[in-house]
């Protein structure tokens, strides 16, 4: 059996850490799905404020997106631009 | 509705606004000029196209049912978050693309939105400073 070398052990650890990554996406999807369907209660009860709730929800579900797109940017440097494999 | 429009066209004008001084600073500092500003201009242009998308996927789940306003906005998130993927992807694949350009115009709604709507409000600073009690 080959040796692992430096390389590979940083290869696949950067694997496993964009994989961990990725999961932070999946947070600001149910919650953005739940504040949704809050929201649509909401615009039943009272439908003459359907703006105000869905302005609140704009900035609110924006915002959290951002959120999302950490983990995904991390993933994808630590998959196609691994600035550790540059270190060894 | 009106001041939902109003909302959303201020947001897509100084998201505008703010990348064109960032990537004109950054173009200014940095050496890869024309790398800079076309992430910035690539990354700010996809995050108004997810915000505007974000806006409609809102306004048409708010006349839902609520369970099917819940599935509908979150497969439409995972639409978004996909195709910020692909965007963060290219960057990084294509060498004339600078892929931090790219990320500061992607994340760059978010400062809009808190600079626009939370730090020009002065009870938000009176309630960090208030003592409790």
């Amino acid at each position: 059996m080959e040796p692992i070398t430096g390389k590979a052990l940083v290869l696949a650890c950067s694997a496993i850490g964009a994989g961990l990554a990725m999961i932070a996406g999946i947070g600001p999807g149910i919650g953005q799905g739940f504040a949704a369907g809050k929201g649509a209660e909401g615009v039943g009860r009272q439908p003459e404020v359907q703006g105000d709730i869905v302005r609140t929800m704009l900035l609110g579900a924006a915002v959290a997106e951002t959120t999302g797109i950490y983990g995904l940017i991390i993933a994808l440097i630590l998959l196609f631009a691994n600035p550790l494999i540059g270190l060894l | 509705m009106n001041r939902l429009k109003k909302t959303r066209n201020q947001i897509v004008v100084l998201s505008l606004v703010l990348g064109g001084i960032i990537a004109l600073l950054l173009g200014i500092f940095l050496e890869n000029k024309i790398g800079i500003v076309l992430g910035v201009a690539f990354g700010t242009l996809i995050a108004i196209l997810n915000f505007i998308e974000l806006e409609k996927t809102l306004i048409k789940a708010s006349k839902m049912i609520p369970r099917k306003a819940q599935s509908y906005t979150t497969k439409h998130y995972f639409i978004r978050y996909l195709i910020t993927g692909l965007v963060v992807l290219i960057s990084i694949k294509a060498d004339y693309i600078n892929e931090f350009g790219t990320i500061i115009g992607l994340l760059l709604i978010k400062f809009v939105i808190m600079i626009t709507n939370l730090f020009n409000d002065k009870e938000y600073f009176k309630r960090i400073f208030r003592k409790e009690g």
